[in-house]
């Protein structure tokens, strides 16, 4: 009854405040494929595979590489978190109920139109998919969850 | 399943808003139950009973479609 696996709503206005900048600043970069040098760093890596001719494959290798995307990438995950796990003011079981079932629903919603880029999207722009995949699902739900909230509210005006 | 909240909550004269505050849920829930969206958990239908005083099966009624 308890462990509902949610942060404090407060943490919601925190979310939102890192995921604007830092998706707007992700999508930015990768368009433009900025690497500002002083971001190179050598850090360790469990597998590499070079995009070379030679297929150089490495593993527990120290690599250079450009950290910015990383950085990136794991403040839009978190924030993306909060915002979509944090607390309602007033979070209920009903609420708790809407929550998981948009949940369910973001899961079916973003595996549907995967499948649909795999039959769809080829080569090299299906990379640009995946990219974006790793943060639909959570997105997905956050509008299906929202919606459902401000349609809620709307009825029982 | 049917439920008389809005019927015990006219003979308390309370409101929507209060009785959400009493069962520590929102008014939407309320709402919702009343409108037969939501059926609520055990707990929350016994919180309700408790505040109306009466027995649980007084406010809550099973229907045939509930046996689907």
């Amino acid at each position: 009854m308890k462990l509902n696996f949610l942060f404090p709503n407060k943490f919601k206005r925190i979310g939102w405040f890192t995921l604007i900048p830092s998706a707007i600043i992700g999508l930015l970069i990768l368009i433009y494929e900025y690497e500002p040098s002083f971001l190179d760093f050598n850090v360790p890596a469990i597998f590499v595979d070079e995009l070379t001719f030679t297929a150089n494959k490495k593993t527990f290798r120290m690599v250079t590489n450009n950290i910015l995307n990383e950085i990136l990438g794991i403040l839009i995950i978190i924030s993306t978190f909060l915002v979509a796990f944090s607390k309602e003011k007033s979070e209920d079981e009903y609420i708790s109920k809407i929550r998981f079932e948009s949940l369910a629903w973001a899961v079916y919603f973003n595996y549907a139109i995967l499948i649909l880029t795999f039959l769809f999207i080829y080569d090299f722009a299906f990379l640009w998919v995946m990219v974006f995949n790793m943060f639909t699902v959570l997105l997905f739900f956050i509008v299906r969850f929202n919606w459902q909230i401000f349609k809620l509210k709307r009825i029982s005006l | 399943m049917k439920n008389s909240i809005k019927v015990e909550r006219a003979k308390k004269n309370i409101t929507q808003a209060e009785l959400a505050k009493l069962a520590k849920v929102s008014r939407q829930t309320i709402n919702a139950m009343e409108l037969g969206k939501y059926v609520p958990s055990t707990v929350l239908a016994l919180r309700l009973a408790q505040i109306f005083g009466v027995e649980i099966s007084e406010i809550f009624t099973l229907e045939d479609s509930d046996w689907d």
